[in-house]
This record gives structure tokens, sequence and C-alpha cells, in this order.
């Protein structure tokens, strides 16, 4: 902890943002193989854990953290030019429900202990998380969920289920939101617990998706035990913690990269097969690459607003329903440019060359599901930004 | 959106872009009288020239003309900002087609005479132009031109024939686009110049789109705005500025449109509850609402651009973008208010058919979303 601390007492928000995207770029180089980049599927932690390890030592694995967890305090500015530099090398996800929900739920909401006891568990890749929230009845209806914590002594006995836990085969520890009051209204009655994963009560089993990989899991809870310090906030108040977001993440789910992904996909698709000349097919990509430019400009407000220091309410939601299914709609149409090859599963031969075709118009399925579904989102805007009767 | 890029502006300009917005705002409140907006269509010149008094009055007419030539010397980002509040109102017209297209023209061009001739007098409220680029098929191609000018001793001789032609009604002059040999010229034509005739075709918000017939009017050689050696970029840079700002008019029209359909399904009451409580409504509305706020981003990027300093090619693939956003979410915001309203929404008497007219004018002229895709795409190739 004293040495990651030490090199993370640079100023690093004081630099100029072109000066601190060259310090982000040089460190991404210098330490993100290329095997990492760009990976078709979610990256397992055998496969990262050294660019965690690497990030970890110099701050960069928790830039948003205050520098006295062992982060770099960084402003959203510069938080927004780290991601920017990520994402232009394809940088891996991986196990990153720690470093960027949990960790800073105990900063803003956990005791003094949490966080000496989690926060450098988490740097150390020594505790590695997974986020315990939906259940098989609850989705979008979150606050309707069952999986139920009992206090008995000193510890909480949990009884229930999880599904789409993300990467829970990867982790050893889940954060979970449970029923602990069945009286009140239900979100009166949720609490917000941190679970050992390493106990016979845990039982994950991954859940092969329509791509054909095991990123999602089920994680059944059969009295299951976590000691009672292990409740963040006060008992009863998770569903508040839970809803915390900071403004970068909101609007990260709006960013452009998926549509911009995609549409390098989409115009390679089209150069191999001639349709790039095609005049119908020209006017459907112009309309596409219209909606991606203006997605960036609804982006780029809503990140200058975040750069002055300022606040947004929920109309952010505008830009995941629009990032979202405008990645959908230039998928299909790479699946129509594909023609015969349009059905055809992983690398795809045009000529010489190769597209993967099914795999961005499956992934894209995805991104109005999760996150707050379309549905879910629209909804919030209506109610909150538009103000309209319930 | 374009409320909260108002606060992204560099300093001061924040405070005084707040205040004339709030100063337009209040215009158009002490203003705006829909009975009116009815009464004057399809009678000329199109709108209400004691309204056309008080915006010169205020100055708007010349925030894009600099000081030097008497104007407020301020920006796109001004301009746009009052158009966008008079769009609200259904104010708008002719500003565009003479103080945009109109100055900006004769800004672009090449005769320092002629425009301290011309614009103070523009600037100062005594003297509307027109600009006439177009022929009969339309188009956004400034150089698919057929009248033609020809240079005599002391004058120049044009003929041809101009349609498309906004702001005509009560204008003072043309500046006529004319093909000199294989080039452009721009040249300014008095209303009352022989051999001059005008014809009205009427667009569907009850304003006059002139047809000019030229036949041989000569001007004098002091009359050309532009020689045919800058003639064709003037225009052209002169038509991406003010489909610019024509997307910040019709951002106006969207949010007043948008706003008055949001306030209808929060009172209409219809099976015990009201329609705005329905979730299909909700979700529809929620589409229009994302297209408004996509339309004014774009807007705002683009009047950035035009402020600064901006490559050519930039500025016109960004004009077509932002053009394009506009028609579109213009027309469907439009078309979804008269749904969201029913039956009433197709009597004249309710004012949501006054902003689908209008919103129809402004997706139709200097380029709808279908063109502007074309645009976009045939400029992006040259590149």
């Amino acid at each position: 902890m004293n040495v990651i601390a030490e090199k993370s007492k640079r100023n690093w928000n004081a630099l100029d943002d072109g000066h601190f995207r060259a310090e982000a770029i040089a460190f991404i180089e210098k330490n993100l193989p290329q095997e990492l980049r760009f990976m078709k599927r979610r990256a397992l932690w055998e496969e990262m854990k050294h660019w965690y390890l690497a990030m970890a030592a110099d701050g960069w694995l928790v830039p948003n953290w205050p520098v006295e967890y062992g982060g770099m305090g960084l402003t959203p500015a510069k938080q927004l030019i780290w991601v920017e530099e990520l994402e232009r090398r394809g940088a891996p996800l991986g196990v990153v429900q720690g470093p960027i929900n949990l960790g800073p739920v105990l900063i803003a909401q956990g005791t003094e202990e949490q966080r000496r006891k989690y926060l450098p568990k988490i740097l150390s890749g020594e505790h590695r998380w997974c986020q315990g929230y939906s259940e098989p009845n609850a989705g979008s209806d979150l606050a309707s969920l069952r999986t139920e914590a009992r206090l008995e002594g000193d510890e909480f006995i949990i009884k229930g289920s999880k599904i789409w836990t993300s990467m829970a085969f990867d982790a050893n520890h889940m954060y979970a939101l449970v029923r602990t009051d069945k009286t009140v209204k239900k979100q009166a009655g949720i609490s917000f617990l941190m679970i050992d994963m390493e106990q016979p009560g845990v039982v994950v089993r991954p859940i092969r998706n329509i791509m054909g990989h095991f990123e999602q899991c089920e994680v059944f809870l059969d009295n299951a035990r976590t000691h009672r310090s292990n409740l963040v906030g006060k008992l009863n108040e998770g569903w508040t913690i839970s809803n915390s977001l900071l403004g970068f993440e909101r609007i990260y789910n709006g960013s452009p990269r998926h549509c911009v992904n995609a549409l390098t996909h989409l115009e390679r698709a089209a150069r191999l097969t001639g349709k790039i000349n095609d005049p119908v097919f020209i006017d459907r990509l112009t309309q596409l690459n219209f909606d991606v430019l203006d997605l960036g400009s609804a982006y780029e407000s809503f990140a200058q607003t975040l750069r002055e220091g300022g606040s947004f309410g929920n109309e952010v939601s505008l830009l995941k329903i629009w990032a979202t299914e405008t990645c959908q709609r230039i998928t299909e149409l790479l699946i129509e440019t594909a023609g015969d090859a349009g059905g055809l599963f992983g690398d795809v031969a045009f000529g010489n060359e190769h597209v993967d075709v099914v795999l961005p118009f499956l992934e894209s399925r995805v991104l109005t599901i999760y996150g707050g579904s379309s549905q879910v989102q629209r909804n919030i805007l209506s109610k909150s930004t538009l103000n309209l009767p319930s | 959106m374009s409320q909260l890029t108002d606060m992204h502006s560099a300093g001061s300009r924040v405070e005084e872009r707040r205040m004339l917005r709030a100063s337009a705002a209040d215009f158009v409140a002490h203003t705006v009288d829909h009975k009116r907006t009815r009464e004057r269509r399809n009678v000329l010149p199109g709108y209400d020239r004691s309204v056309l008094k008080e915006i010169a009055g205020l100055g708007w007419n010349g925030i894009l003309v600099p000081e030097r030539f008497g104007g407020l010397g301020l920006g796109f980002a001004e301009m746009a900002i009052v158009l966008e509040e008079l769009g609200k109102g259904l104010l708008a017209e002719p500003i565009t087609a003479s103080f945009v297209l109109g100055t900006r023209s004769l800004l672009h061009g090449d005769n320092p005479a002629l425009k301290d001739a011309l614009l103070a007098k523009i600037a100062d409220g005594v003297l509307l132009p027109s600009v006439a680029w177009q022929e009969d098929a339309g188009g956004l191609d400034a150089s698919a031109i057929n009248t033609r000018a020809e240079n005599t001793e002391d004058a120049v001789r044009i003929s041809g024939r101009k349609r498309f032609v906004s702001g005509a009604g009560a204008a003072d002059g043309f500046i006529v686009s004319a093909r000199l040999g294989h080039d452009i010229g721009l040249y300014w034509v008095e209303r009352d110049a022989p051999g001059l005739d005008l014809v009205y075709e009427w667009r569907a918000d009850g304003t006059p789109s002139a047809i000019l017939t030229l036949s041989d009017v000569t001007v004098k050689k002091s009359a050309m705005v532009a020689s045919p050696d800058v003639g064709l970029r003037a225009v052209n840079r002169a038509i991406d500025e003010t489909a610019v700002m024509v997307c910040a008019e019709m951002c106006g029209v969207m949010r007043a449109t948008l706003d008055m359909t949001l306030e209808y399904m929060r009172t209409r009451v219809q099976f015990g509850k009201p329609i705005g409580s329905f979730q299909a409504l909700q979700h529809r509305v929620v589409d229009l609402y994302v297209q408004q706020e996509l339309a004014g981003a774009v807007l705002n990027e683009a009047t950035a651009l035009l402020d600064g300093d901006c490559d050519e090619l930039i500025r016109a693939r960004t004009a077509s973008r932002a053009k394009a956003r506009a028609c579109e979410a213009g027309l469907r915001i439009a078309r979804d208010a008269v749904q969201f309203h029913g039956a009433i929404a197709i009597q004249d008497e309710c004012n949501v058919g006054l902003y689908l007219k209008r919103a129809l004018v402004l997706s139709a002229w200097l380029g709808n979303a279908g063109e502007h895709r074309r645009r976009f795409a045939s400029l992006s190739m040259a590149a």
C-alpha cells in the first residue's frame, strides 16, 4: 500500500490534458500486451493479471479513487482521457467490479475498517469481486429481489440465487443486494452485503451465452454466511447505496465506442463485398455515420459538463438508448451486407481477408438489455426528465 | 441541450449569451400570436413588417454583419440563439433568408464598395436582401445553373430564371447567381430593375417562395457582389452558414412542438387517466426527445465550427450532418405531435399544424435530410 501511495502522490490533475494523455499512452503501450487488445471475449483473470497488477502498481487501476487509498484522485475530465486511450487500444475489461464499483462504494459509504480490510486486496488482486444483483425473478424490477439474509448472532445467513453475475467463476468475492426486511416497501428492505465466495454455501454455475462464451453465471447461495461487519451502510439501506453512480460512469454507458467498433467491421465488410459503391448502401451507411457522429456531439456535451465540474440529471439516459440502439442498427446492416455469409459464425472469409459478422451482431443485442434496459431508460427519462405522469 | 452548451462558452460570453437568449425569449413571449400567424399566410410579404422592424430595432438583423459595416459583429452562436427563440414562436421569417444568406453572400464576395453601400443599410433595417441561387430543378449544386451573365461595354446583362427564392416578399434587391463562362458570379439586382419579373409559389406555411425571371436585366459592373473568381465559393459558404442557422430555427420549432405535445399528454385525460401515463406514448415521446437533443448537440458543434477557423470540407460536412438531423428530428417531432394530439391537430385552429408546416418548409429549403446524406457521402469520398 505504501509503494502504491508513493507513486500516486504525483499531482496528475495539475498536468495539462495533452501531457496527461501522453503519459497515459506511454503507460498503456508499455504494459498492455497485444494479445489482450481487442479480444473477442471477456479476458480471464489468468490472462490479464499481469496487466491488472501493472496498473495497480502505478495507480492506473483505480484512477478515480482518492490518492490516500491508492488511486490517482483524477478529475472526471482526466478519467475520460484515460478511458479514451484504453478504448483506442482495445484494453480488456476483465475483473472490474472491485475497482469500478465496490471500491468507490466503500470509499464513500463504508467504514474505515471495511476500507482498511478490503481496498488493498482489490489493488493486490487477492480479492476479485463480482456483482450479485439480478435474480431470475428480478431483472428490470430489481427491487423485487428475493435472496434473503437473516442475522443470526454475528453472521448473516444468506439464501437465494443470483443470475447474470458477470465473471463470477473468476471472482472469489461477491457484493450482493439481499432482502433483510419483508414487511416494508420493497426498496426499503434491501441491504448491501459483502460475501466471501470460497465457502460451501456458494455455488457458481457459468452460463453459456449465444456468443458461445461463458461470461454470466448463476450464483446459488445456500446458507452462505458473512460476518455482520460485511454489511455496507445501514441495514435496509442497500438500495440507495447501489444507486449512487457517479457522473463519469453514467456517461460511460453511452459512449460512442461500441458504435465506432461496429462501424469498422461494417465498412470493412462493405469494402470487401463491393457494397461500399452501392448508392443504397451508401445512403444507409451515411445515416449510421450521422447517428454515431451526432451521438459523439451529444456525448461531448455531457463530457464537457463533467470537465467543468458540473452535473447532470437523468437526461444522460438518452446517451445509452441512442448509443446501444445505433450499434444494433450498424450490426444489422453488417449482417445484411454479408449476404450469404451473414449466417456464418466466426471469422468469415471475403477473398483473402476476414470479417467477423455474427459475433458483433450478437454482442450488440446485449447492449440494450444490460446496465438498465432501453425500456427502463425510457421509463426514467419519461418520468424524471419529461415530467410525464405515472 | 442548446441551453446546456450556452454554459460551455468561454468566459464572459456565457453571461452575454444567457442575456441574449432571455431577451429573445421575452420578445417572443410578448409578440407571439398565432391568430396573426394564420392571418398573414398566403399574403405578401409573408411576415409582419412591424415585427421585423422591432427585430431590426434590437439589432438582430446585423448580428452576422461585422461592426465596421454597422452590424453587431457577433457570431453564429448568437444568431443561433436568436433564431431558436424566434423559431419557437414561428417568428423567424425572413431572418435566415435575408440576414444570414443575404448578408453572408455579400460579405463573402469581393466588392468592398458594394459591401459598404449595402451592409450598413441592411444592419440598419432599411434594406432587405434576398438571394436567388437556385433554378428550376433546385438541388444543392450552386454551379448547376443556366442563368447567364454577359459583360457589355459598361454593364452586365443577366438572363435566366431563378426559383425557390426565400425572403423575396418585400426584398429591396436580390443577389443573383449567374454563369459567366465556366464560372459563377453573384450580382446585386434591384427589385425594380427593368426586365426583372417576380411571381410566387406559396409554401406549406403560407410564406412566399419566389420565381425570378430575368430578361436581359442590366446592372452596373459595380453591382457585382462576387466576381467569377470567388462567386461559387462565396455562395457555397453562405449556403452552409445559412443551413446551420436554419437548423437553429428548426430546433426552436421542434422544442416548441415537443413541449406543446408533452403538456397535452399531461393534461388530456382519456380512459380515466392522462394519456401521458400510457407507456406506449411515453416511450415514443422519449424517442422524440432523443432526436431533439441530438439536433441541439450537432447544432452547437456546427456553430462552434463556424465561429472558429474552419476548413471548407469540414464546414460543409458538418453543415450537412446538422441539417440532416434537424430536418429528420423536426419533421418526426411534428408528425408525432399531430398523432399524439389526435383529431384536434387536424383542425387549422390547433397550433400543431402551424409548426408541422413550418417544419416542412425548413426541411425542404437548403437541402433535406436525404440530399444532405448524399452530399456528405460525396464530400467524404472526395476527401
